[in-house]
């Protein structure tokens, strides 16, 4: 069975498996659960207090809270993915036997939130360093060591690089000659109309 | 399996018939907490100020039943065989008994922590991807070149290492090709016949 929000590729079975423990809550509680799981999916964390009163009821363990926290998380993120829609989202999970209460306020607050989620997973998206701020200054160098008298300018450049691994940042600086500044600038400008090309 | 004992340890034990029973039973437990925790030295000073011997006979005494246990629970002796290796420490009968007792109630968790502590190879932890076009770059203007990011999380005794790789996707497609015929390896007779008989 092939799901557009798994890609167009077999749903994983221990979703399957999930979505008849989902069953069991009531729809409101399934509402509340899923907005507990976008806002943690959103960053602002989960309040597993909340997430165990609703699901008391229910009688769920431990084991059955995780996943169905792990399903819900895996729903949200691979239908955002996918660019899914509301209905289709619906459609696909009613077809998984999940009843058709739970699967409309699952897409409600699916569908709420679609454009932030899309924007935190971008966010979150394979980056290899962030440049997080540029200082320059522009220095006049008049003698030196070598040769007594030198009048020349040059810049120097610090910019701040954020490794998204560690979230350190670490802070590369150089100096360049006004001559190797001028072609430096010109590359970045020619790189500049590529990209304005594009967007 | 017999344990051989070593004469300095048959020495260390030998304290043991010096004391009380339940002065055994005392170390006995010492020395498990010791074996599932980590030893703390400041006890040896405590219990050998209270029986009036040397720290540093306590210390033998506790670590040559450590030992004991240890090396009884690695090789999975049988009762029999772990009440022989000990009779020729000469001890008393209800010394031998209470050893028998303590060992066969606690080597499966000593089992337990000794496979934790066998060696630990690099592993997966997550796989994140990324598909890039090369429009452009200083040497050549107006080119295509996809190219697949891949960062690779990897956990090794406890710390994240990552590494990045770059691919291209032909190579990718001759991947997961590869990777796929390895999984379907486990589906062949050969490996099924073994997973059976494990």
């Amino acid at each position: 069975m092939r799901f557009h929000f798994c890609g167009d590729l077999d749903c994983p079975d221990w979703v399957l498996a999930e979505i008849s423990i989902l069953a069991k809550l009531t729809s409101i509680k399934m509402k509340l659960l899923c907005a507990q799981v976008m806002k943690d999916m959103l960053g602002s964390g989960i309040d597993y207090e909340k997430v165990y009163k609703l699901t008391t009821d229910a009688k769920f363990e431990l084991g059955d809270v995780k996943a169905s926290i792990a399903a819900l998380t895996f729903i949200f993120s691979s239908a955002a993915k996918y660019s899914v829609e509301g209905e289709a989202l619906s459609n696909e999970l009613q077809q998984l036997g999940l009843p058709k209460e739970h699967s409309v306020a699952l897409c409600k607050v699916y569908e709420d939130s679609l454009g932030k989620l899309q924007e935190e997973l971008k966010f979150k998206s394979l980056r290899l360093s962030h440049l997080e701020s540029a200082q320059w200054r522009v220095d006049y160098v008049i003698g030196s060591s070598k040769l007594k008298e030198l009048n020349e300018p040059a810049v120097q450049l610090r910019l701040k690089i954020r490794n998204p691994d560690t979230d350190q940042v670490e802070p590369v600086a150089f100096n360049l000659s006004a001559d190797k500044f001028r072609v430096f600038l010109s590359e970045l400008k020619q790189a500049q109309t590529a990209m304005e090309g594009l967007s | 399996m017999l344990l051989m004992l070593e004469d300095e340890h048959k020495e260390h034990l030998a304290f043991l018939t010096s004391v009380g029973l339940d002065v055994v039973q005392e170390f006995c437990k010492i020395s498990l907490g010791f074996i599932k925790k980590g030893s703390n030295p400041k006890m040896y000073q405590a219990a050998a100020s209270k029986l009036g011997v040397d720290a540093e006979t306590v210390m033998h005494g506790v670590e040559g039943l450590m030992y004991l246990f240890t090396e009884s629970s690695k090789l999975m002796v049988n009762e029999i065989d772990f009440q022989d290796s000990i009779m020729t420490l000469g001890f008393p009968e209800d010394l031998k008994g209470l050893l028998l007792q303590q060992y066969l109630e606690n080597r499966k968790e000593i089992r337990c922590i000794l496979s934790e502590m066998s060696m630990d190879l690099p592993q997966y932890h997550n796989l994140e991807w990324r598909f890039d076009v090369k429009l452009a770059s200083r040497s050549l203007k107006h080119q295509i070149d996809p190219t697949i990011l891949l960062k690779l999380h990897i956990a090794d005794s406890g710390e994240r290492h990552t590494q990045v790789l770059q691919t291209d996707p032909s190579n990718l497609v001759h991947m997961t090709n590869v990777l796929d015929k390895a999984l379907q390896e486990m589906k062949s007779q050969h490996c099924r016949r073994i997973v059976r008989n494990i």
